[in-house]
C-alpha cells in the first residue's frame, strides 16, 4: 500500500457531509456517485495539477490518474478525516512523481515560453497582465524543486494554511514554512534574473 | 465581491483576507495597484479563478469513467484469469507427471530388456563361435570344459598367429 494512503493525520475540520455521503455510496458500488464526485472535484484537482505541472495536457493526464487512484484506493479512505485533505495528498503525490520524471518534457515546455516583456530603461511603470503572470510563473517556478513548487502553489494560489499543507504532505509545519521561504527566495532571484522589469516591483516597494 | 474602493482601502501587505484575495484575482483594474502596494501579491493574483481541463468537464469526466469501467472489467476478468492459470498449471503438472512416468517405464523396460539380452546372449555367443571366425580359416582349435582356444592365421606374411581364447571364467576386462 502506498505510504501516502497509510499515513493520515487526524483533523478536527468538519468533513463535507456531501463528500462523505458520496464516498459511502461509491463504496456500496454506486458508479453514478463516483461520477458525481469526479465532476465536483475536477476543477479543484485540475487547477492544482495545472499550477504544479504547468502544462494543460499533462495536468489533464495527471488529474485523470488522480481520479483513477482515488477509485482504486477509496476503501482506504477513513471518513473521520477531511476528504479534501486526502484528495490533495493524492494530487500532490501523483503531481510530484510526475514532475520528478519529467525533466526533458519540462525543458520542452520552457522552451516554448517566451519572455513576456523586454525591459527597457525608459519604462518607469510596470503594467501587469494576469496572463503574463501565468507565463512568468511557469518559467520562474521551473527552478523550484517539486515539493517547493507544490507548497508554493498550495500556499499562494490555493490559500491553504501551513497546517493544512503539512497535513497534506505528511510533514511538519516548520518544514512547510521552510519550503515556502526558500521557494519565495528562489522565485525572486529568478524573477530578477529573467524578468528584471517585474523584479523592480520589489525594489520599488522596499 | 467587495468593491474596488473597499479593496483599495482595506488592502494590507501580506493580507490573507479571502474577500481581498477574491477581488485581487478577479479585478484587472486593481491588479497593478495591489502589486505596487505588495509585490508578494504578484503570484497570489493567479489563484482563485476556475481552471477547467482542455475539452471541458463533461469530456474529462467521461474519459475518467471510461478508464474506471475498463479497470473494472480487468478486475472482473482477474479471477477467471487466475482460474486459467490454475488450469494451465494442472495441465502442465499432468503432462510433466505423464512424461516422467513414461520415461521411468521406458528406462525400466530398457533395463529389463538389456538384462534379458545379456542373459540370452551367452548361449547365442557359444553357438555362433565358429560363425564369428569363418572369415579366417581355423588353424587349430582346443576346447575344454570352461574355455575354447582358437588359432587363426594373421594377414601378414610373418608367422605371427592370432590366438583367441573364449573363457567363461576370465573377467570381462581382461
Amino acid at each position: 500500500m502506498p505510504a501516502e494512503l497509510r499515513l493520515m493525520i487526524p483533523t478536527n475540520e468538519p468533513v463535507e457531509s456531501d463528500d462523505r455521503l458520496l464516498v459511502e455510496q461509491i463504496r456500496g458500488g454506486d458508479e453514478g456517485a463516483f461520477e458525481q464526485l469526479v465532476r465536483r472535484k475536477t476543477s479543484k484537482v485540475y487547477a492544482l495539477c495545472y499550477r504544479v505541472i504547468g502544462n494543460a495536457e499533462d495536468a489533464k493526464d495527471v488529474s485523470q490518474l488522480v481520479f483513477l487512484k482515488l477509485w482504486e484506493n477509496l476503501d482506504k479512505y477513513d471518513p473521520s478525516y477531511a476528504f479534501d485533505t486526502w484528495l490533495y495528498r493524492l494530487v500532490t503525490n501523483v503531481g510530484i512523481d510526475f514532475l520528478r520524471n519529467r525533466k526533458s518534457r519540462e525543458n520542452a515546455v520552457n522552451s516554448n515560453l517566451r519572455l513576456v516583456k523586454t525591459s527597457t530603461d525608459a519604462e518607469q511603470t510596470v503594467s501587469v497582465q494576469r496572463k503574463e503572470i501565468e507565463l512568468v510563473f511557469q518559467q520562474v517556478a521551473s527552478t523550484l524543486s517539486p515539493k517547493q513548487k507544490t507548497v508554493f502553489v498550495m500556499a499562494e494560489m490555493e490559500d491553504l494554511r501551513s497546517s493544512e499543507i503539512a497535513k497534506i504532505l505528511g510533514c511538519r509545519e516548520s518544514t512547510v514554512r521552510n519550503h515556502l521561504f526558500n521557494a519565495r527566495k528562489l522565485m525572486q532571484q529568478q524573477l530578477k534574473l529573467r524578468f528584471p522589469e517585474y523584479a523592480k516591483l520589489w525594489k520599488e516597494a522596499r | 465581491m467587495i468593491s474596488c474602493q473597499t479593496f483599495r482601502n482595506t488592502l494590507q501587505p501580506g493580507t490573507t483576507d479571502p474577500s481581498v484575495l477574491e477581488h485581487l484575482r478577479a479585478c484587472e483594474a486593481c491588479l497593478d495597484f495591489a502589486i505596487e502596494r505588495d509585490p508578494d501579491l504578484f503570484f497570489r493574483a493567479m489563484g482563485g479563478q476556475e481552471l477547467l481541463p482542455p475539452g471541458g468537464v463533461d469530456s474529462f469526466v467521461e474519459e475518467v469513467m471510461t478508464q474506471v469501467r475498463s479497470r473494472q472489467t480487468e478486475t472482473a476478468a482477474q479471477p477467471q484469469r487466475i482460474g486459467n492459470v490454475w488450469q494451465r498449471f494442472a495441465v502442465a503438472a499432468t503432462l510433466a507427471a505423464g512424461i516422467t512416468g513414461a520415461a521411468f517405464v521406458a528406462q525400466h523396460d530398457r533395463a529389463v530388456s538389456s538384462m534379458a539380452s545379456a542373459s540370452y546372449a551367452r548361449p547365442t555367443h557359444r553357438t555362433s563361435k565358429p560363425v564369428a571366425l569363418v572369415t579366417k580359416p581355423i588353424i587349430e582349435s582346443y576346447e575344454s570344459q570352461n574355455y575354447t582356444i582358437v588359432e587363426v592365421p594373421s594377414d601378414a606374411s610373418s608367422d605371427t598367429k592370432v590366438v583367441m581364447i573364449f573363457d567363461d571364467q576370465l573377467p570381462a576386462d581382461l
